[in-house]
């Protein structure tokens, strides 16, 4: 018996690590009201939790000495962390996070309770995704950049391969890669096994598809979301198409996905299909800028295409913070001032600025309707953290299945029940 | 003085407890609490209010075959483990003999236990690749192409593949502790045996592991555990691919908290685990000791 409770204790520690986010957010609001040293002068240090781990020691710390010549009073210290999602959302709930944060992924109406607004900077409206980190009619987050999806590509192997023409439609698409193959080079890496890089064949190709930037929050009115001939089949056809013809890795389920960036580098592979803010990862895994282009994916024969514009993780202001003035300016400096967006390769998130990346004019060049991404529905992410969907995940089953139906029809089951459970 | 002999005693005992105490409900205890109090709740990992749900978390777990299903995939570990523990048992006697250079080869079955788990699992990203791994690379070279396999990417071969890397890393641990029990069987039994003309492996099957009982014990309570608990592996080398047939408990129960944030369903999840291995140690206690009686 003695031995059972060494064990039960042995176990209980280890369960520590679940139990340890526990909740404690309330206490410390009613200490510190926003306002008391908030509309004070700039002054005093702010820290900024940030994700961007490689630029600690190097631009953060050029960034600090401009903003400290800028408000020779006020400081700024970057505290840089990997796992951004989950280390801020257990920070914020002990009540211990930073006067400047990427808010995390929680629902808009808890952003007030951990959040101050931050309508006076004044930026409301030359910014994209003004509504996107709101909550009755505040603006409680701005996006540190947009991001567009897109086919990013190896220049050299497209001309290896005989492509001289961007193709403007999925069967022009479909030819060059073709080429591509019978040239010994992989037409798109996939990163199928990191499943996370299959992302926008699931969530910006049929959003560009139906033209609507709501399609993702409108499955919350159906029990059947995902149909082979909507654009989510419509999308992962495609994928699929891809795969069934040889146009990926080799073998799917062994992809890297540091290699991979280095294989679209050298030119072993020629595309890939995600965000702009790969491009400067690419380039920095052994080649030149004007060696790689992008373009927007022709998903149909139509030879018009919309892109989906997306915002990234947007800053957000502790209200809770001793110097929230200071926060705030910073925040407005870091978006007009810091070129952090032309350094990480984003979209400005302010409307009259320009992208100078020449990738970015190129993809413009295609002349691609943009369609501004809209807040997650609460209810929509709600229902799909009930039905433990991994959007990721439908695409790999999808793409491997004999017969495509049946995962739809399982993921519609899946999403059915906890639509009732969530709706009722 | 005032204070008699007992009751600085006391005062000593009390405060030299204190702080341990202190420690151990503040860090073991009252998260352990905490955590049944969540199972039954909805929380979501943020919000204040929390919303209690009686059993619907357990009930949940006991009829989703998405959730329940996944032990299916920890069976290659429990065979594995086995495994591993009748290898081990052998080296350890083949090591307990008087061969030469046996310290070098108790130190190279040992390493693999020493290092990093991640890095192990990383190591063996590079061994398993279909394209430019180790391991077909040595299958092509030996003229075995057939043998060439994705070996991370074959749906009923991914849990085998990742159990062989929990046998090579667990193996000389498991050998370890078998090696210590040996020397700690007196040799004048194994005279006493020869003398009585006992071959080898009658002395190893009548004499060697019945001294090793206990020890076995323990090492099939921790392989068992240790089977149930699956994390690090899957979790750096497939993320429970492909299609979510490597997937394991544990890996489940952190997905539920941290990415789906219903911490309420992971916490039951972690209190099932827990049950369970509570339920191996007690089986296991069961069969041994009724085999010691009759």
């Amino acid at each position: 018996m003695k031995k059972v409770i060494i064990v039960l204790a042995s176990m209980l520690v280890t369960s520590v690590i679940l139990s340890a986010c526990g909740s404690g957010s309330t206490s410390n609001t009613a200490s510190n009201g926003a306002g008391a040293t908030g509309d004070g002068a700039i002054s005093g240090t702010v820290t900024f939790l940030t994700n961007r781990t490689d630029m600690i020691g190097t631009q953060f710390d050029d960034y600090a000495k401009r903003f400290h010549e800028k408000y020779p009073n006020a400081q700024v210290e970057f505290e840089a962390i990997t796992d951004l999602d989950k280390t801020t959302k257990i920070r914020m709930s002990s009540g211990d996070y930073p006067d400047v944060v990427l808010i995390p992924t929680i629902p808009n109406s808890d952003l007030p309770k951990y959040f101050t607004p931050l309508d006076d900077l004044g930026l409301n409206d030359n910014i994209y995704f003004k509504d996107y980190k709101s909550y009755e009619g505040k603006v409680y987050g701005i996006s540190v950049g947009a991001t567009t999806t897109g086919i990013v590509y190896n220049k050299k192997a497209f001309a290896d391969a005989g492509i001289t023409e961007i193709p403007k439609t999925l069967d022009e698409f479909y030819a060059a890669s073709e080429k591509l193959k019978a040239k010994g080079i992989v037409p798109l890496a996939s990163n199928f096994k990191d499943q996370w890089p299959l992302y926008p064949w699931i969530s910006e190709v049929p959003t560009s598809m139906a033209g609507d930037a709501k399609l993702n929050n409108d499955r919350m009115n159906s029990d059947t979301p995902y149909q082979m001939n909507n654009p989510y089949g419509k999308s992962m056809t495609i994928i699929r198409t891809m795969y069934e013809k040889g146009y990926l890795e080799k073998d799917v389920n062994s992809t890297n996905w540091e290699q991979s960036k280095k294989d679209v580098a050298s030119g072993k592979f020629a595309m890939v299909m995600l965000g702009n803010w790969v491009i400067p990862q690419i380039i920095a895994s052994g080649t030149t800028s004007d060696n790689i282009g992008f373009f927007p994916l022709p998903y149909d024969n139509s030879g018009k295409v919309n892109v989906s514009l997306a915002p990234d993780w947007a800053y957000g202001v502790n209200k809770n913070s001793e110097n929230v003035a200071t926060a705030k300016a910073f925040v407005k400096w870091m978006i007009e001032d810091s070129g952090f967006d032309q350094y990480a390769g984003f979209i400005p998130v302010l409307k009259d600025k320009k992208a100078t990346i020449p990738q970015l004019q190129q993809f413009d060049s295609f002349k691609p309707v943009t369609i501004e991404a809209v807040a997650d529905d609460p209810k929509v992410t709600d229902i799909v953290n009930h039905a433990q969907i991994t959007k990721e995940a439908l695409v790999q089953e999808f793409i491997l299945a004999h017969n495509p139906q049946s995962v739809l029809d399982k993921y519609n089951a899946a999403w059915a029940k906890a639509r009732k459970d969530i709706l009722k | 003085m005032g204070t008699s002999y007992a009751r600085q005693r006391t005062m000593i005992l009390i405060t030299f407890l204190f702080i341990p105490l202190v420690l151990l409900g503040l860090f073991t205890y009252y998260p352990a609490v905490r955590l049944l109090y969540l199972s039954f709740t909805s929380w979501d990992g943020i919000s204040d209010t929390v919303q209690f749900l009686g059993l619907d978390n357990y009930k949940e777990i006991f009829t989703n075959p998405d959730l329940f299903g996944v032990f299916l995939h920890q069976i290659p570990y429990v065979l594995g483990g086995i495994l591993q523990n009748i290898i081990a048992i052998l080296f350890a006697v083949i090591l307990n003999s008087k061969i030469k250079g046996r310290n070098l080869f108790r130190v190279l079955l040992f390493v693999p236990y020493i290092m990093n788990g991640v890095a192990v699992a990383f190591m063996f990203q590079y061994v398993f690749d279909t394209e430019n791994g180790s391991l077909n690379a040595l299958l092509g070279m030996l003229g075995l192409q057939s043998l060439q396999h994705s070996w991370l990417g074959d749906t009923s071969l991914v849990n085998f593949s990742l159990a062989s890397v929990s046998f090579w890393r667990y193996m000389g641990y498991t050998m370890i502790i078998y090696l210590g029990a040996l020397q700690s069987i007196p040799g004048d039994m194994y005279e006493a045996a020869t003398i009585d003309g006992a071959n080898r492996f009658q002395s190893l099957w009548h004499l060697t592991l019945p001294n090793l009982t206990q020890v076995i014990q323990l090492n099939m309570f921790l392989t068992l555990s240790g089977a149930l608990a699956v994390f690090d592996l899957p979790f750096v080398l497939t993320k429970g691919g492909p299609v979510g047939s490597s997937e394991t408990f544990l890996l489940k129960t952190t997905e539920t908290a941290f990415t789906f944030n219903n911490y309420g369903l992971a916490s039951a999840m972690s209190i099932v685990l827990l049950i369970f291995t509570i339920v191996i140690l007690v089986v296991q206690n069961m069969a041994i000791k009724r085999k010691g009686d009759a």
